[in-house]
């Protein structure tokens, strides 16, 4: 469980990222963040696993409060919270399997890892990893070899090595196409639901959010404005959340077929 | 039509303003009078001008013909050795860098007093060129090849730390930040994410160190750092030239295969 008391960040140049933010997210929900570009959505995502610190309020994860975590409570918090991000963030000149087994850098020995000294587990689990988003064909492709679609999968492959509680997506699908973004999402959909894992995705596109989230979370200028379960969220909702009448580029369209 | 045309190439801005125009042609007249002048003045400072010069040269260069072939067998000893000097400074400045240029690197080193002070250090080693090291090192230890892998190993460090530190930092930081974000402590971050793209132009710019290594080796040798430079001088106090002449084309034969060897390994690389 994600807890979120009257949290506040403001960045060292005086920009306000999060204001009086209250939110609880619970074990095993598929939240979406909506809202316009710099309304906060990275902020809120990015303070769960402190890649982002706020400097107001409480912050519990799994009834810790994790604002105060440095050192090696930090490193396991992040071991617990797999991120996925808009650029995939692979390393470029690394195999995709070498890519892949990073997601056990928070479990294993700095020595171990340094020398590839994987335990035989951690490999398989690589490998099964690479499976489940349908990639395993390109275990030693290097990852600049990919498309855009297959890199986001090894990097789904890689949180799921991570084998943590809770998924932090930071705009998974914005640097890609329409249908290989459904496909993207489904993948995402599918781990949240077989593996029980708390997911939360950053999103911009109306029509996307409606489709995959369970529970959507509108925010404008850093604070929240709304939160609901989907059934109850209209187009009028989201024109209050972005302050504006909906436009067609907040669509993404398309489905994974076409 | 023709109208519309003419109306659209009046309104073309120039590519660069005006003022930048103006301050490119001063600079280009300044260094051009500067050039005019060095080039009058050294032409006076020089006995009997430019064409005196040439003519002394072609006699003191007659003396070295031919060279002495006969030398070959003893200078194989100090060349092997200047090589050696190279090598053994190159590695060491290659292992030493390391630290030192994940120091000098912003990206990496967000402690700000920490980056400037090695930074600073790197600057100020550069500063010092290698013969002058070479003199101190030999004053200090003597004549040899200690002095002369020392003066190297800190006038290459001085380059490939400040050059690999600007390699550092121009390096993708998405992968980094997902490293962290999958609980990756800092070596591990620096293993995963930044060694493996940096490694090639690591192993360039080590490469290409021991180069500048081989040829400044010998050069150092010429001030008592040991090698073959050092034989050299010797056989240039002793008016001794055809031999001069035989380790000159020694030297010349192996800079160039070194440089060809090293040259291909580094094209291959990137
Ligand atoms: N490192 C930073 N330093 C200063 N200000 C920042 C920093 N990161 C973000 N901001 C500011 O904080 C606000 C919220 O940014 P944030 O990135 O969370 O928005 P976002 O909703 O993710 O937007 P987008 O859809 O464009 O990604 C913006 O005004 C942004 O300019
Ligand atoms: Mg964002």
């Amino acid at each position: 469980m994600i807890q979120f008391k009257d949290v506040g960040l403001v960045y060292p140049n005086g920009t306000v990222g999060l204001k009086n933010v209250n939110l609880t997210i619970n074990d095993g929900e598929f939240v979406v963040i909506v809202g316009l570009s710099g309304a906060g959505k990275s902020t809120l995502i990015r303070s769960i696993n402190r890649l982002v610190t706020p400097t107001s309020g409480e912050l519990y994860v799994d009834n810790e409060d994790i604002l105060k975590y440095r050192g090696k409570d930090l490193r396991k918090l992040r071991t617990k919270t797999g991120m996925i991000f808009q650029n995939y963030n692979l390393v470029k000149r690394s195999s995709v399997l070498k890519n892949v087994l990073a997601g056990r850098l928070g479990h294993t020995g700095t020595l171990r890892s340094i020398f590839n000294a994987y335990k035989k587990e951690d490999v398989a689990l690589a490998y099964e990893s690479l499976k489940r988003v349908n990639i395993a064909d390109k275990i030693y492709n290097r990852a600049d070899e990919l498309s855009g679609g297959q890199q986001q999968r090894v990097s789904i492959a890689r949180v799921l090595t991570q084998q943590p509680k809770y998924i932090l997506a930071d705009e998974p699908v914005a640097s890609l196409d329409p249908p290989t973004s459904h496909q993207v999402m489904k993948y995402l959909k599918k781990i949240n639901k077989e593996d029980n894992l708390t997911t939360i995705v950053n999103l911009h596109f109306i029509d996307m959010a409606m489709e995959y989230a369970d529970r959507i979370v509108g925010m404008r200028a850093g604070e929240i404005v709304f939160d609901g379960p989907v059934s109850e969220v209209t187009e009028k909702t989201f024109e209050e959340i972005y302050g504006r009448s909906i436009r067609e580029e907040d669509f993404r369209g398309g489905s994974e077929e076409s | 039509m023709t109208n519309d045309k003419k109306t659209l190439t009046d309104q073309v801005p120039s590519i660069y303003p005006v003022k930048t125009k103006i301050q490119v042609t001063i600079i280009f007249f300044v260094v051009l009078a500067m050039y005019l002048t060095s080039m009058i003045w050294t032409q006076s400072q020089m006995a009997g001008g430019f064409t005196g010069a040439l003519g002394n040269m072609f006699n003191v260069m007659k003396n070295f013909f031919p060279p002495n072939p006969e030398v070959i067998s003893a200078v194989i000893g100090p060349m092997l050795e200047t090589i050696q000097m190279a090598i053994i400074a190159t590695t060491v400045a290659a292992i030493l860098t390391v630290p030192l240029a994940l120091l000098a690197a912003r990206n990496v080193t967000t402690f700000k007093p920490l980056y400037y002070i090695t930074r600073t250090f790197l600057n100020i080693l550069r500063t010092i060129p290698d013969l002058v090291l070479a003199v101190i090192f030999v004053g200090l230890f003597g004549i040899g090849l200690f002095p002369g892998i020392l003066a190297l190993i800190i006038f290459s460090l001085g380059i490939l730390a400040k050059l690999i530190s600007e390699t550092i930092e121009s390096v993708d930081m998405d992968p980094m930040e997902a490293m962290r974000a999958s609980g990756g402590n800092v070596f591990q971050t620096i293993s995963y994410a930044l060694i493996p793209q940096v490694l090639p132009q690591y192993v360039s710019l080590v490469l290409y160190v021991f180069e500048i290594n081989i040829r400044a080796s010998v050069v150092l040798g010429l001030v008592g750092a040991g090698g073959i430079g050092l034989i050299l001088n010797q056989q240039l106090q002793f008016y001794n030239y055809p031999n001069a002449m035989m380790i000159i084309i020694i030297i010349f034969v192996v800079v160039i295969v070194i440089e060809y060897i090293s040259t291909k390994i580094r094209e291959a690389l990137i």
